[in-house]
């Protein structure tokens, strides 16, 4: 018969507040470490050796954090608050100091995109001023590339993310609206590509796998919904999956395009396997919504790690599906 | 003249022998005197006798002549030999000569002697009587005489020592018997000496010599009734089941070897047999018709095998059966038998009063005959069947013991199927366990008849099987090639998944307010709230005792009378649970409602063994030392998690009592070595009057709805165990010595109840109320009433039908004495202190 229900290698608390957002740095350096971003405004870098917060950086004054991550190859952080600031860190040489802010007007809980143009230049997306309006800026000189706002009435932009294909002159954006419409944009022609529904309810998140051209996207409800883009940049709808309880946070696809996670209302993360949406797991471990789910980004597949952080103020650690392939 | 020539020639040359042999001294006239004596044994062409003498010799003088040397066995001449002169002339005598004599002669020797050197050689002759086939040689002598010439009384002792070999040589050489005297190697010598001695009957058969098997049937019969049948058989069957195979001869021999043991061995013969042999084929070549020709024999298989004993194996019911199935004779005699085992099955006092193991063996045989039954033979039985399918399904199910309704439930199915009443089947809902899984089992007959070794099957069907398993494999490989090419890469095969049972649907918020659970349990007709309550209702009374015992009884009430209306997971644990705790939480109020609403009116069956369930769980955790804290968070768990709800699995009961008996055996048979379990304070000795009087109170009050010792036995019996269980919880409180005496009071009305699981209550309530009583009030209090108990608890211990009860009832037994003994000890101790 299939194997009992996992258990996690280990938790984190002392966190002291809802875990809204994770990251994971675990490809260079000598401490893999974990980034989080609490309720209470507080971004917590976990050593994953020691398993313990190695510093604890407020820089939001109090307000909760909603997005953290990386700039690659510098040592600079990025976090995104309800203060309607995105904060860059240095963390060079033990360094914990805010560089640089930018406000962004926005009041909704929608996360921040950060995408690798060169060596040292960045596009951030961020939900705007306006409910509809996505902007886009250049870092870290800030200088504003442009503001998407949708024709059509689609409510608050709920998720974004930013990519860029293979094969297209420049970036894309997928975003996700209240409506349940999900629409890609061309960031260089400032047009809307495609739309299509993909929901009855607000997207609530979603994640989107350059490789294949294909994504998902969760809602309030209990359907996950399956995407992909054809080669005319159309979104075209594919299968979904059905949960057992309505409300997913967030959802995040393996470095290795195999699995794909998802943080439940219901205090369960549940992984799929990529390729075909087929439930492979459910982890029970929380006492609250999962807010944010993670993969590592270790070089070493064996040692790959799942992250989830909750409204019940914790971080488990599982470590599934490491395993040789042949192995299963 | 000429006949009497060879008598006084022999007797003179015997006579001098033995003169010789007293007197003299000289070594050759000894030696030369043995082998005169021997050489009226020789036979062959260079014998110095005439067959006249020696035939004379061996008739008349052979066990003298034996005698005589047992007799100077401490004589010089014989110390005089050689090892080897002693070998060949000495002990020759005995193991060459007629070997019943020298048997003879030879047992009534070792019984004789004192142990000694001349024993130590008589043994060793013994030994080497039996290794060289004297007794084959014995037997077959016995075959050839066609009419008996010796006197009965002459063959009765020979078979008596025949038989009686291992015990004589046992009684003499105590630990230094010799292995091949011990019974298992003595009788499977035996054995197969009778299985020569077969061989060369059939032998001269066929040569055309009659021969009387007369003396070997006996000594079969007389082995068989001593005891010895298993090593017999395991040896006799399968040679005999093989040679009669084939050999026509064979099967005449032994049907003319079943026919001659006398009857009053016959049974022991054929039970012996029937277990030994494998499968009804070989049984029938072996015995033949015999069952239509011998009333004993006929009775044996017909009626005792089926009937009346019900030890055996299923494969016995099988082969007696099959047995009486496979000749065109005998069926009128399966016939007879299927009408006698459906009214023993059907019969409402058998399903009561007999044993529930030979319920289930005449069960089996039933439906093992009903399989065999061809389709006009069942046309015939058809309404007979049905009646008594009918009549014994339902005394099969008024019964309270659940394997015999499961018992009941697989019979009636299996008839129902077998007799194809217009296509309609029965089919109940019943566990599939082991037994009711064997007895589906019998319905299915066995293709492959005889397990024997067969030569010419073996070497095929291992040839059969190996080419069949290769093919399906290669067809399933196939398939799955076929398959293969639609999952390419993308499939996420490459992860097994782990066990998703657990992704239940969240439930919504449960109430926090212990009223809130009250007034939705009174009115909600949301399934999911009134879940929500029922599950958090039992932390919320541990939690907040106050609240609780403002709302005890009317919750208690509420819960009594919720019924699963929205079939709620755990639903009846989560009740009963619930309302343990607001027991055990306002202890008198609710105890008081609750037992004198187990007698009002207006109550289901079902209900009334909630209350006394309840009662009984509450009281044990009210028993629980003080000290011991216990958190209510465990409790929920353990009780919704471990313990399946008991009403739903009435062995669970059973299982209890046993454990508890269990556990009072260990304390007494350690009882002089262990201190008496330590009085600690608890809950339950302060109250236990109100849990337990209460219920004494109405017992005899039948009402229109319910009527304790009319026909609702099902809850007299919880009734009484639960009285017994409250009795045996209150061990050393004050109140148990009035308990005691008022719960015997009560169960001697029904200690002879017909239902055994009121009488299984019964016992265990006295044998609580020995146990917890302080064993001066067993004396002083229930001393008129302590002798007759007694007698009772004998009389079940000896004759009553069901084990538990006979257990229990000497379980009781024991613990009475013991009390009643160390009782009387310290009075002794009293007395002459003083």
């Amino acid at each position: 018969m299939s194997r009992p229900a996992p258990s996690p290698i280990f938790t984190l608390r002392g966190a002291g507040a809802p875990l809204n957002t994770l990251h994971f740095s675990c490809h260079g350096g000598d401490t893999p470490l974990l980034f989080s971003g609490s309720g209470k405004g507080a971004i917590h870098m976990w050593n994953l050796n020691t398993r313990r917060a190695e510093t604890v950086a407020e820089g939001h004054s109090g307000n909760s954090v909603v997005w953290v991550n990386t700039l690659q190859g510098t040592d600079t952080l990025i976090s995104q608050g309800r203060d309607m600031r995105v904060c860059l860190w240095d963390l060079s040489e033990g360094r914990r100091a805010v560089l640089d802010s930018l406000w962004t007007g926005s009041v909704g809980f929608c996360q921040c995109s950060l995408l690798e143009m060169s060596t040292g230049t960045h596009l951030l997306a961020f939900a705007g001023q306006q409910t509809e309006e996505i902007k886009i800026v250049e870092l870290p000189s800030k200088t504003p590339v442009c503001t998407l706002v949708p024709d059509a009435k689609l409510g608050m932009i709920m998720c974004i993310k930013l990519w860029q294909p293979d094969s297209g002159p420049g970036p894309l954006l997928l975003a996700g609206y209240e409506d349940g419409s999900l629409l890609l944009w061309d960031v260089t022609q400032r047009a809307q590509l495609s739309q299509t529904k993909a929901h009855p309810e607000p997207v609530m998140c979603l994640t989107f796998d350059p490789q294949c051209l294909r994504g998902v996207s969760g809602s309030s409800e209990k359907d996950l919904c399956s995407w992909r883009l054809d080669g005319q940049n159309n979104l075209q709808l594919q299968d979904s999956v059905t949960l057992v309880n309505p409300g997913v946070s967030q959802l995040c696809v393996r470095g290795d395009g195999k699995l794909l996670a998802s943080a439940g209302w219901d205090h369960r993360v549940r992984i799929f396997g990529w390729k075909k949406l087929r439930p492979l797991a459910v982890l029970q471990y929380h006492t609250d919504l999962v807010l944010s789910v993670a993969f590592s980004d270790h070089q070493d597949p064996r040692q790959r790690l799942l992250a989830a952080g909750s409204k019940d103020q914790r971080i488990s650690l599982w470590s599934i599906f490491n395993e040789g392939a042949d192995t299963g | 003249m000429d006949s009497l020539a060879p008598h006084t020639e022999v007797r003179v040359a015997v006579a001098q022998c033995f003169r010789t042999l007293s007197t003299s001294t000289e070594p050759e006239d000894i030696i030369s005197s043995l082998q005169t004596l021997h050489s009226f044994l020789d036979e062959g062409p260079e014998s110095r006798s005439t067959p006249d003498q020696r035939a004379e010799f061996s008739r008349a003088h052979f066990t003298r002549t034996l005698q005589f040397l047992l007799s100077n066995i401490q004589a010089d001449w014989l110390l005089g030999l050689s090892a080897a002169q002693r070998t060949d002339l000495w002990d020759g005598l005995f193991l060459r000569g007629p070997p019943e004599q020298a048997l003879l002669v030879l047992m009534e020797g070792i019984s004789e002697l004192k142990a000694s050197t001349s024993l130590d050689l008589l043994i060793s002759i013994t030994e080497r009587f039996l290794l060289s086939g004297r007794l084959a040689a014995l037997l077959w002598s016995s075959c050839l005489q066609t009419a008996p010439s010796d006197s009965p009384q002459l063959r009765e002792t020979l078979l008596a020592r025949i038989v009686a070999l291992p015990d004589l040589t046992a009684n003499r050489l105590h630990l230094k018997n010799k292995p091949c005297f011990c019974p298992q190697q003595y009788f499977t010598l035996l054995a197969s000496e009778m299985l020569t001695a077969l061989e060369r009957t059939c032998q001269a058969l066929k040569d055309g010599t009659d021969c009387s098997l007369i003396f070997v049937a006996q000594t079969l019969g007389k082995v068989c009734v001593q005891g010895h049948s298993g090593p017999v058989f395991a040896v006799m069957a399968p040679q005999l089941s093989v040679c009669t195979r084939s050999d026509m001869v064979w099967q005449r021999v032994c049907w003319k070897l079943l026919q001659n043991v006398p009857q009053r061995w016959m049974e022991s013969v054929l039970t012996g047999l029937v277990q030994a042999v494998r499968g009804p084929e070989a049984f029938g070549r072996i015995i033949g018709n015999l069952v239509l020709t011998n009333k004993k024999a006929q009775y044996v298989v017909t009626h005792k095998l089926l009937l009346l004993q019900y030890k055996y194996e299923t494969q016995v019911l099988r082969t007696v059966l099959g047995y009486l199935a496979a000749d065109r004779e005998r069926r009128p005699l399966l016939l007879q038998v299927l009408r006698a085992l459906s009214q023993a099955w059907a019969n409402p006092s058998a399903v009561k009063h007999t044993p529930l193991e030979q319920q289930l063996y005449v069960s089996k045989a039933l439906l093992l005959s009903v399989n065999l039954l061809r389709d006009a033979e069942l046309q015939e039985l058809r309404s007979e069947l049905l009646q008594c399918m009918l009549g014994g399904m339902q005394s099969h199910l008024d019964s309270s013991v659940v394997r015999i309704r499961h018992m009941g439930m697989v019979v009636g199915e299996c008839l129902s199927a077998r007799m194809d009443l217009n296509n309609t089947k029965l089919k109940f809902e019943y566990d599939q366990d082991e037994e009711t899984l064997e007895l589906l089992s019998l319905m299915t007959p066995i293709s492959g008849e005889e397990p024997e070794e067969e030569p010419e099957n073996g070497v095929t069907s291992p040839q059969e099987t190996s080419e069949k398993t290769p093919s399906t494999q290669n067809a399933s490989s196939q398939n799955k090639s076929k398959s293969d090419p639609g999952s390419d890469l993308d499939s996420d095969d490459e992860f097994s998944p782990y066990d998703m049972s657990a992704d239940q649907e969240m439930t919504k918020e449960s109430p926090r307010y212990l009223r809130d659970c009250l007034e939705t349990l009174i009115s909600s007709e949301d399934s999911v709230r009134v879940e929500l309550s029922l599950r958090v209702a039992e932390g919320l009374v541990r939690k907040n005792v106050f609240a609780a015992r403002e709302i005890s009884v009317q919750l208690t009430k509420v819960l009594l009378h919720t019924e699963d209306k929205y079939s709620i997971r755990g639903f009846l644990s989560l009740r009963q649970t619930t309302m343990v705790a607001l027991t055990v939480t306002d202890c008198i109020p609710v105890t008081q409602y609750l037992t004198t609403e187990f007698y009002s009116m207006n109550y289901g069956l079902r209900q009334r063994l909630d209350i006394l369930e309840v009662l009984a769980l509450a009281a044990q955790e009210l028993s629980k030392p003080i000290s011991e804290e216990r958190s209510p968070s465990v409790g929920v768990s353990s009780c919704t998690d471990l313990t399946p709800y008991p009403g739903d699995n009435p062995v669970h009961w059973r299982q209890v009592v046993e454990r508890r008996i269990q556990s009072k055996t260990k304390r007494l048979t350690k009882g002089a070595t262990q201190p008496p379990a330590k009085a600690t304070p608890n809950r339950y000795a302060p109250v236990a009057g109100h849990f337990f009087f209460p219920l004494l109170s109405n017992y005899d009050k039948p009402q229109v709805t319910f009527d304790l010792l009319g026909g609702d036995h099902l809850v007299l019996g919880r009734l009484i165990h639960t009285l017994g269980l409250f009795m045996h919880l209150a061990v050393n409180a004050p109140v148990a010595a009035q308990m005691g005496r008022a719960l015997l009071d009560f169960v001697w009305a029904v200690r002879y109840h017909v239902d055994q699981m009121v009488r299984r209550g019964v016992l265990f309530a006295v044998c609580s109320v020995f146990l917890s009583m302080p064993s001066q009030n067993l004396l002083v209090d229930l001393n008129e009433q302590l002798f007759e108990t007694r007698t009772w608890l004998a009389d079940v211990a000896e004759g009553d039908p069901d084990e538990d009860c006979r257990n229990l009832a000497i379980q009781s037994l024991v613990m009475l004495d013991k009390s009643l003994k160390k009782q009387l000890q310290d009075q002794q101790a009293l007395g002459m202190e003083t």
